[in-house]
């Protein structure tokens, strides 16, 4: 009888000349009547080659597009004993798996060593094109060889790629078959429900996943762990912090809106509760904002709660108080390094024209974004505002001071704000300062937030 | 296409029902045209005042406002708008920033204004922008300022009908399966239906249904990863795919939908729903390829004249496909010819499939040479009966060198025998 014969097709596994006997035995393997041929979803690679091996079944494999690479890392960098640990314990577990570390702790470093010792083409998933770009420079330095780019208009792909999570489930259909080695940088991401299949895609044997927080709150964390590997080591920000992490800690500066402000809040606040009252529509619920929206497109009275919900927003997020606490805060912090984030685009160019600071958001052009990072890490800039595409990997060690003017709620933005002004320098000690309108719905949201461990420090 | 929060539907029984516009209403054509004239005038206008130009359409005149909304947003993807950086704004912005950096580590000020004045100043020297309104000046290349280059003109009625389209794609992109019938009488439409799946890397199964009538063909089109997960991976290709299928003169549509954390209802569709196409087909049109492959066969041979593919080709096994084209002898015998493209790995495999122990079907295979460098092509091509007797290779475009041995090979042995080929 003819080998069985393996595959790679458009992120799937097409398999030819499948011995009965293991028609049922190959993990999610199907008969696909468009094609006539059995398939499998590419991410089984591993397991079905692996029990090919186990009962001795001969096979061709064409699904597998690389080769064994050597990759050496040219900067002699000691790893701290909880990487070396984590490095341990991903090989423990079947060289695939999540390691979990609070940002600032070296994650980067793990991945760069991985990929020196397991010898493989590797594809480095990121959610941000800045990441993209840090990545780059990363692996540049490290490895001193080509390195390819996939995404935010980058089409180069080397043995060593890095791609945004978006481009992968684009193209990972083509070229899925290339790596050997999967990273997913901040791979919280991964479950998303079309950022999977970059994942499930590829046929990379060898996958690692990192983040500083892999649970979500819809529970899919499952999914990463399917895809990736489980959870295999994990150290808490406050475990490393004072050691490998700076000492910081956190200020919370409840501010009042002038008269004048509290009256238009209050009355928009009204305007818009009221509506919501008189519609019945519940915001607790995971329908509530989509039935608002819909709701206060059909009327004017619904138009006008739903200005005035913006109305109310934009007050507690940029009220006049929290400007001129901005400007206190930089003037106490003369000579730190500053990152300022807030909740939308909007507030942080205000804030950037107001101080004449250099803005970074989603908007801001690659040139510009690039000359931004490079001129805030060299001193040239000494603050930085920004919306939410800092709040993820970027690496600032010397950022020292953070203002949130405004943000999310969710404690893991929170913890990742934080998280970009922890990387440790000597005698460096970083401060968070939060900025919440008093009597508004802030102030609530920050309370549940501050349940979290991140927050409760000794200092 | 719309946003779903401009999607406009009913879900009644499992069954969803996109609300269409009735393309004849006066008063929607008024508001659509008023909307036009906005985006017509808009040449060199920032993004900003055509938003605020068509906010004062919206406001002023009366329907739903989600509907306006809609028409705003399919005018806006037809407009391009100057994306290039403002390379002296952000040189302007580096100078600024490095002096204001400066000032705030190394200076002091009494307040706020103190800093605004100083700032002011060192502008106004550098004479770039004036230090008064250099607030709205700063940032003055962001999106809302970004000036249109161009517009893609419409008419109103032609909007509507967009709008129409549009309710059905924002729909096909939370869909993972599709089914067509479709009817076998138009051919022109139905190659260009077959292009179009090809070109959005969807796959199918066709099966024929013998009414008292006609001949039906229940076409169920998805993507590869879909045997596996009832993915919407492929919504953004099969919400492309709908506008060939407008197309065609008779058809049925039915696809599940699923919204995020919704339970799937089905959208079932026809010709009547009264959706014109706006995208042009040019169904007189012979492609070029035609025209080039008739060209080569003129020059070697005058007895095969060659034809765009225009009927389902029963294969064994109750399937079908489509050929791209059809070779006709002086003699009557018809042979038709599929071409496998480098992506086309997945087709191919499954044809040769098909055909393995076949060989009374008239289908000839050409293979791309890029495709057949992959090594589970060349394997399978190598170990094909089928593919040595009735197959080909071509690098761009298929060879009469490497084809015409192959067609007359078949005249000489059907010997008229093959006179009903593709029919």
């Amino acid at each position: 009888m003819a080998p069985l014969k393996l595959n790679f097709d458009k992120g799937t596994l097409i398999l030819q000349n499948v011995p009965d006997v293991l028609q049922l035995q190959l993990p999610d393997i199907q008969w696909d009547e468009r094609t006539l041929t059995f398939r499998a979803p590419a991410y089984r690679y591993r397991s079905i080659v692996s029990q090919l091996r186990a009962n001795n079944i001969p096979y061709e494999d064409t699904a597998r597009q690389f080769t064994v690479k050597t990759f050496t890392n040219q900067k002699h960098v000691s790893p701290y004993p909880y990487q070396s640990e984590a490095i341990d314990a991903w090989h423990a577990n079947g060289q695939r798996g999540v390691v979990s570390l609070p940002t600032g702790a070296g994650k980067t470093f793990i991945a760069v060593l991985l990929i020196a010792e397991t010898q493989r083409p590797t594809l480095v998933h990121v959610p941000t094109i800045d990441l993209m770009h840090q990545w780059y420079e990363v692996l540049k330095e490290h490895f001193g060889q080509e390195v390819g780019l996939y995404g935010g208009g980058q089409h180069e792909l080397c043995d060593l790629t890095v791609t945004t999570y978006q481009s992968a489930v684009m193209h990972a259909p083509h070229y899925g078959n290339r790596f050997g080695f999967a990273i997913f940088d901040e791979c919280h991401h991964l479950p998303g429900e079309q950022y999977q299949y970059g994942a499930i895609s590829s046929i990379a044997p060898f996958r690692l996943g990192l983040t500083a927080t892999p649970e979500r709150v819809d529970g899919k964390e499952s999914r990463l762990y399917a895809l990736v590997g489980e959870c295999c080591y994990e150290a808490k920000v406050q475990e490393l912090s004072g050691k490998t992490l700076s000492p910081y800690r956190v200020v919370t500066i409840a501010v009042d809106m002038k008269d004048t402000e509290r009256v238009q809040y209050e009355t928009a606040r009204k305007t818009y509760l009221d509506f919501l009252k008189r519609e019945r529509i519940n915001m607790g619920t995971s329908s509530g904002w989509k039935t608002f929206l819909w709701k206060s497109s059909q009327s004017e009275a619904g138009r006008t709660a739903f200005k005035a919900y913006l109305t109310q927003k934009q007050l507690s997020f940029a009220s006049t108080t929290k400007q001129e606490w901005v400007w206190k805060l930089i003037q106490r912090h003369s000579g730190d390094r500053i990152i300022i984030f807030t909740q939308d685009n909007d507030t942080a160019y205000q804030i950037g024209t107001r101080f004449f600071l250099p803005v970074l958001t989603h908007q801001t052009k690659l040139k510009e974004r690039n000359a931004f990072l490079n001129g805030f890490r060299d001193g040239t800039y000494s603050i930085l505002v920004t919306s939410k595409v800092l709040n993820e990997g970027i690496d600032v060690p010397e950022a020292n001071v953070a203002i949130i003017v405004s943000g999310s709620g969710s404690v893991r933005e929170h913890v990742q704000r934080l998280g970009r002004i922890l990387r440790k320098r000597e005698g460096k000690q970083a401060v968070l300062y939060e900025l919440i309108s008093k009597q508004t719905s802030e102030h609530y949201v920050n309370k549940r937030r501050r349940q979290h461990h991140a927050y409760q420090t000794k200092s | 296409m719309l946003t779903k929060d401009l999607l406009r539907y009913r879900i009644q029984k499992g069954k969803i029902f996109p609300q269409f516009v009735d393309p004849t209403d006066s008063k929607l054509l008024a508001i659509a045209d008023q909307l036009i004239s906005v985006f017509e005038e808009s040449q060199d206008k920032p993004r900003a005042t055509i938003l605020e130009a068509s906010k004062h359409v919206i406001d002023t005149t009366s329907g739903q406002l989600i509907i306006k909304r809609g028409f705003e947003k399919l005018l806006l993807d037809r407009t391009e708008f100057d994306t290039a950086p403002n390379e002296e704004l952000i040189a302007f912005r580096h100078k600024l920033f490095t002096e204001t950096s400066r000032m705030l580590s190394q200076e002091r000020f009494q307040d706020y204004a103190d800093y605004q004045q100083k700032v002011s100043q060192i502008v106004g020297n550098e004479g770039v922008l004036e230090g008064n309104g250099l607030g709205d000046k700063l940032y003055a290349d962001l999106p809302n300022c970004q000036p249109v280059l161009s517009f893609r003109r419409i008419s109103a009625e032609h909007l509507l009908h967009r709008y129409n389209t549009a309710q059905v794609q924002g729909l096909l992109l939370h869909c993972n399966t599709l089914t067509l019938v479709l009817t076998e009488s138009m051919t022109a439409e139905l190659r260009q239906l077959f292009k179009y799946l090809r070109f959005n890397q969807l796959l199918s199964t066709i099966r024929k249904e013998k009414t008292t009538n006609e001949d039906l063909f229940h076409i169920t089109v998805d993507g590869p990863l879909n045997l596996f997960y009832k993915t919407k991976r492929y919504g953004m290709n099969l919400a492309n795919f709908f506008v060939a299928i407008l197309h065609q003169p008779k058809w049925e549509l039915t696809a599940e939908i699923q919204f995020r954390n919704k339970q799937s209802c089905r959208l079932i569709l026809d010709d009547s729903c009264g959706i014109k196409p706006i995208s042009q087909q040019f169904l007189a049109y012979i492609p070029e390829d035609i025209h080039l492959f008739q060209e080569m066969l003129r020059n070697k041979t005058d007895t095969w004249q060659i034809h765009p593919g225009s009927q389902f080709l029963p294969l064994p096994g109750d399937f079908y496909c489509f050929p791209d084209y059809q070779l006709i002898h002086s003699s009557g015998v018809k042979i038709a010819i599929e071409l496998f493209h480098p992506w086309h790995q997945g087709h191919l495999l499954a044809r040769l499939n098909t055909l393995a122990e076949h060989t009374d079907t008239p289908l000839i295979l050409g293979v791309s040479k890029e495709l057949e460098k992959q090594q589970i092509i060349a394997d399978a091509l190598s170990e094909s009966d089928y593919f040595s007797q009735f197959g080909f290779t071509f690098r761009d475009v298929p060879t009469m060198n490497s084809l015409l041995p192959i067609l007359n090979s078949l005249v000489d042995t059907s010997e008229g025998k093959l006179t009903t080929c593709a029919s």
